[in-house]
């Protein structure tokens, strides 16, 4: 069985911060690290093959620096890494970036069958879960979004069974292999890597695959391939704070004081929620 | 206007205003640009001086003052078929037999935008027995309604429905195509714009028409909500756009309002997988969906004795309201993620928003900015939440949270009555 997992270098959104005089972001010093929902999605993936046997090639589009994020998944199991990284591939937006992981899916299975792709629900930093499903489409395999659980995979009968989460529920459903998940965080936090994975992992060899290694269209990767673009960017209307009533001196009077304050401005809001009779 | 060691007038990135979008990098015939530190760097001595990353900067963060022609926007071919596509289309997401909000929501919204465009608003409808949502559809401002209504269709398979939605937007060619960002909104949308080729902007807050062009100017939050883009997709055609609940105003109902219904026989292969086994509604799963509630009662680390929850949740009752928290709570395993709002959490809008102890880190905000009210109870005058929230109250939520809702149950029935008299 051979599993791809496609993953994305992103910032550490946790260690951004706003300036908060010029009110712009603050990137300095700010790590790159492997997109969580991604790694997640390695995790589930290795324990898979542990479980049933096979192999995990991990994939990812990006500048050469993404490697280190290859690198975490090599070292908590990952058997392959491979890097598609292209001058002609800068600007993807996701069509053109699911046309792109699709196309080394495609190169990956004529050497070894691909059966299940996984993908992170999104990517922290676009947020767009908008790749995941594009590759299913190309690939035309069944797809699987916000799976929270793998319950069992039958290689015989190439069916697998997961739980996802949709709205206001929780679904369990089938699917014919070969699949594409994308998964949530609770599918299970990655392990710690050892030492000697570490080691390994940085010793390990990972190729690097422009256009013609894929055997891409020129045309359909990077900004050629890209049908959207950007116009403008602007900071956005910065909410604004309002009246604070401090408690330090009296705590009647600041309450008293606030509660006059809402009651006046925002009775509508009050009307339509306020619910006296509720037991508690 | 520096120069090159051969003399020629170079380009230049201001880091400060440069976002790592790479868009320079795809587009430098010369390859001189890098990403260094998340910023572009452009090579000067590889530099040509074209200019070509200047025009594609969407942050203005490139210096280049060499005259030139820049190219317009009537100079780029359209592809001839861009004609060919008229109208906007709305997909009307139906779960158990009951439309989505988002739907009527974005037809208000397209009605809008059809007006200034001198054109019908189209809906696309796929489910089973849903001739009474159809009519709804007309009733908040749809033109024509096409239905699929087909046993097929009764729950939502996003192959199926890809094929079924790539189907009818290659029969009616509408020039936009809006649809619900929910869960099925967001699988859905990249399977049609991936199938029809076409761009996609993911999430928008804002959606505008330039009425010269015709372009839709569709406007989102990235970088973690501090920076918002305008996206257009020029020469693909419909340009589609997935947008978040409860952002756009929910239309009048007019029951009196005219509009045609069209069957549409769908013509794709009926697969019959994903095979759906069980789903399992989250009221008798004991969970919630934060999202729908109309007032959150946020806890945040500085509202993590669990002793005192029985006392919050009386709080959140009284507002009609629902218990949500931030990060550290789930983590410390005190409530679950289902709970959770921000990056990782969920993305919530509600009526009323209140934290307590939520510090409000900018993860937690991008999950929260669209909140219409937002109540900071806090010890720290300083913690970033209380720099946004529409009113503070700065002190112990153990003894503030017991006065609010003393006072709430005092002044509520006058206020009702007063609600009920109007």
């Amino acid at each position: 069985m051979h599993i791809v997992c496609c993953i994305k270098q992103v910032p550490d959104t946790t260690q951004v911060k706003i300036d908060p005089v010029t009110n712009t972001l603050v990137r300095a010093g700010v790590e790159s690290i492997c997109n969580p929902y991604d790694i997640v999605g390695v995790e589930a993936a290795v324990k898979l093959t542990e479980r049933y046997g096979g192999r995990v090639t991990v994939i990812t589009m990006g500048p050469p620096q993404a490697e280190s994020a290859l690198r975490d998944c090599l070292a908590i199991g990952a058997h392959k890494a491979i890097l598609l990284s292209d001058r002609a591939f800068a600007g993807a937006d996701t069509l053109a970036t699911s046309y792109t992981l699709a196309s080394a899916i495609k190169k990956l299975s004529t050497e070894d069958p691909v059966e299940i792709v996984i993908c992170g629900k999104q990517a922290i930093d676009g947020d767009t879960a908008q790749t995941g499903p594009g590759i299913a489409t190309r690939l035309d395999f069944n797809q699987l979004t916000y799976v929270s659980e793998i319950i069992n995979l039958d290689l015989d009968k190439k069916v697998i069974r997961v739980r996802r989460e949709i709205e206001g529920a929780s679904q369990i459903i089938e699917a014919n292999l070969p699949v594409l998940l994308t998964v949530e965080l609770q599918l299970g936090a990655p392990r710690y890597a050892s030492l000697p994975n570490l080691i390994k992992a940085l010793r390990q060899d990972i190729p690097v695959w422009g256009v013609k290694e894929i055997g891409a269209d020129p045309d359909m990767v990077g900004l050629k391939g890209s049908p959207t673009s950007v116009k403008s960017i602007f900071a956005p209307p910065p909410r604004k704070g309002g009246p604070v009533f401090d408690t330090s001196d009296s705590l009647e009077n600041a309450i008293t004081t606030f509660l006059d304050t809402l009651f006046q401005k925002d009775a509508s809001i009050l009307a339509e929620v306020l619910n006296p009779d509720s037991k508690g | 206007m520096p120069k090159n060691s051969k003399g020629r007038d170079i380009a230049e990135i201001i880091p400060d205003k440069c976002i790592g979008c790479q868009l320079c990098l795809g587009e430098c015939p010369v390859n001189a640009i890098t990403m260094e530190g998340g910023v572009a760097k452009i090579d000067p001595e590889k530099c040509i001086g074209c200019g070509k990353c200047v025009d594609v900067c969407p942050a203005s963060s490139i210096l280049f003052e060499k005259p030139r022609k820049k190219k317009t926007v009537a100079a780029e071919q359209k592809a001839p078929s861009i004609s060919e596509y008229k109208g906007v289309a709305v997909f009307i997401e139906v779960n158990n037999g009951v439309a989505a909000d988002v739907s009527w929501e974005l037809m208000g919204k397209g009605r809008e935008l059809a007006d200034k465009l001198n054109v019908p608003v189209i809906g696309f409808l796929l489910g089973y027995k849903v001739a009474s949502i159809a009519k709804e559809a007309i009733y908040h401002g749809c033109d024509v309604v096409y239905t699929m209504d087909d046993p097929l269709f009764q729950v939502y398979i996003s192959k199926m429905y890809g094929n079924a939605l790539t189907q009818l937007c290659n029969q009616v060619k509408p020039e936009i195509f809006l649809i619900g960002a929910t869960p099925l909104g967001r699988d859905l949308s990249s399977i049609i714009a991936t199938k029809l080729k076409t761009g996609l902007t993911a999430d928008c807050t804002g959606l505008d028409i330039n009425p010269e062009d015709r372009l839709l100017m569709m406007t989102r939050p990235t970088f973690g909500g501090n920076i918002m883009a305008t996206i257009l997709c020029r020469n693909h055609r419909p340009q589609m756009s997935t947008v978040r609940p409860k952002v756009m105003k929910m239309p009048k109902r007019d029951p009196g309002r005219q509009g045609e219904i069209r069957a549409v026989k769908y013509e794709g292969p009926a697969e019959v997988v994903p095979r759906i086994i069980e789903t399992i509604p989250f009221d008798t799963d004991g969970a919630v969906d934060i999202t729908r509630s109309p007032v959150l009662v946020v806890l945040g680390k500085g509202a993590c004795d669990t002793k005192y929850f029985p006392m919050l949740e009386e709080f959140a009752n009284l507002l009609g309201g629902t218990i949500a928290c931030s990060r550290p709570l789930v983590e410390a395993g005190l409530l679950p993620y289902l709970r959770q709002v921000g990056q990782t959490g969920k993305t919530v809008a509600p009526k009323l928003y209140i934290g307590i102890g939520v510090s409000g880190a900018v993860q937690h905000q991008v999950g929260m900015q669209g909140s219409e009210r937002v109540i900071a109870i806090n010890t720290d005058p300083h913690a970033p939440l209380v720099q946004i929230a529409d009113y503070a109250i700065i002190g112990d939520y153990l003894k503030i949270v017991p006065e609010l809702i003393k006072g709430l149950k005092e002044r509520a029935p006058a206020l009702l009555k007063e609600g009920v008299q109007q």
